[in-house]
């Protein structure tokens, strides 16, 4: 599973950025083209999420997506055979 | 995105500002919805005006966006004409304690089968940032330029004691407490009441020295006292720290309740 924030939906409340454990997102520097500053994600697949939603069948952690006042955070299928990165157990 | 299927995903964006507690709350509210395993059709949404009472608007069920605090006097209604329906009730400090405030303790007086969810910004967030009856002293808001100088309301307490079901308070920075708790009211026969301190950094914030949304956020976090370890200072005779609100819960008994699915 891939992180995403959707940026049609982000308004750059920086929420996010606060509660996650593993400090995936970062705040970020660059207007979007709606003139919101989003963050930028910093190693998602470090991201339980990423690694185990699937594995598990279901949410883990996921205190990003709940705290997310604008429902602008989703972990999407990745599309076969996506460049990955070597993931890391921490 | 949490509870896909309860979201009107057309509707979003939502209004809200950048930052505003209010969709954490409704994130919150939605999962619980989901857990409960509610249908569509057998689920109200009910509420006020203000910016908490826009919230039943993104949500894909059947809703009365009903006048300013009548939210509890329409939500006694429909369950007293269809008890079968669950109700949820959006409301704000404004909406449910000020312009509603007699509803509010008659609803819980009579016990009415509903899960009431209060968005407490302390502020009139909707109408430019009055000070509402939650507003807390020294605070500064446009009717209150020099300081708040009333007491404040404590909602939760002001329902446990007009008779409640079930009382709990956290704050939208507990997101797994908070899903919890109004799961939990969900399940509670009787009225279920969950107040929610929010953040407004639009008009609440900007006023108060946390202009920024982390800043309000971790005020919250660190002015919220589990109900537990209140009562262990005040047993050992220790100081209860100025500034802070109980979370956790309050209240869950067992009193003669309207309006319960049969
Ligand atoms: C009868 C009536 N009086 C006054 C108003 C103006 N009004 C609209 S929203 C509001 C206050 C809302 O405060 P709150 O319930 O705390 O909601 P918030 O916007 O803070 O979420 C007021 C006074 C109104 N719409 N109707
Ligand atoms: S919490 Fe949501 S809206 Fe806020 S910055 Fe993060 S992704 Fe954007
Ligand atoms: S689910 Fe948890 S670990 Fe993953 S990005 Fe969100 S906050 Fe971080
Ligand atoms: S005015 Fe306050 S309560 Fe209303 S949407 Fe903005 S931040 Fe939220
Ligand atoms: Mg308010």
């Amino acid at each position: 599973m891939k992180l995403v924030i959707d940026e049609s939906r982000c308004k750059g409340c920086n929420l996010c950025v606060l509660v996650c454990p593993y400090g995936i997102f970062r705040e970020g520097t660059e207007l979007n083209s709606r003139g919101v500053v989003s963050p930028v994600l910093d190693r998602p697949e470090r991201c339980t999420n990423c690694r185990l939603q699937a594995l598990y069948g279901r949410m883990l952690c996921g205190v990003c997506h709940m705290i997310c006042p604008d429902q602008a955070i989703a972990w999407v299928e990745e599309r076969p055979f996506e460049p990955h990165r070597v993931e890391v157990e921490f | 995105m949490i509870a896909p299927d309860w979201f009107r995903e057309d509707r979003l964006p939502h209004i809200y500002c950048t930052g505003c507690g209010n969709g954490t709350v409704l994130n919150c509210t939605l999962a619980a919805v989901e857990e409960m395993g509610w249908e569509r059709s057998e689920t109200a949404f009910i509420s006020g005006i203000g910016c908490s009472s826009r919230a039943p608007g993104y949500i894909l069920a059947d809703s009365l966006h009903t006048t300013h605090g009548r939210a509890l006097a329409f939500a006694t209604g429909v369950k007293m004409a269809k008890p079968d329906l669950n109700v949820v009730v959006f409301t704000g400090d404004g909406d449910l304690a000020a312009i509603g405030g007699n509803h509010f303790i008659h609803a819980c007086r009579r016990n009415v089968d509903m899960t009431v969810v209060c968005m407490n910004n302390q502020i009139y967030g909707m109408t430019g940032g009055q000070g509402s009856p939650t507003t807390p002293l020294g605070a500064i808001s446009t009717t209150t330029p020099y300081g708040a100088s009333e007491p404040a309301f404590d909602l939760a307490e002001l329902a446990v004691a007009a008779g409640a079901n079930y009382v709990a308070r956290w704050t939208s920075y507990h997101v797994k407490e908070l899903t919890r708790a109004v799961t939990t009211g969900m399940q509670t026969p009787g009225l279920a009441f969950i107040e929610v301190r929010t953040q407004c950094p639009t008009n609440y914030g900007r006023h108060n020295k946390l202009r920024s949304v982390p800043a309000m956020i971790e005020h919250l976090r660190s002015h919220a006292m589990l109900v537990e370890k209140r009562d262990r200072l005040a047993r050992e005779g220790r100081p209860i720290p100025e500034g802070t609100f109980t979370v956790g819960e309050l209240v869950r008994r067992n009193r003669p309740a309207m309006g319960v699915k049969q």
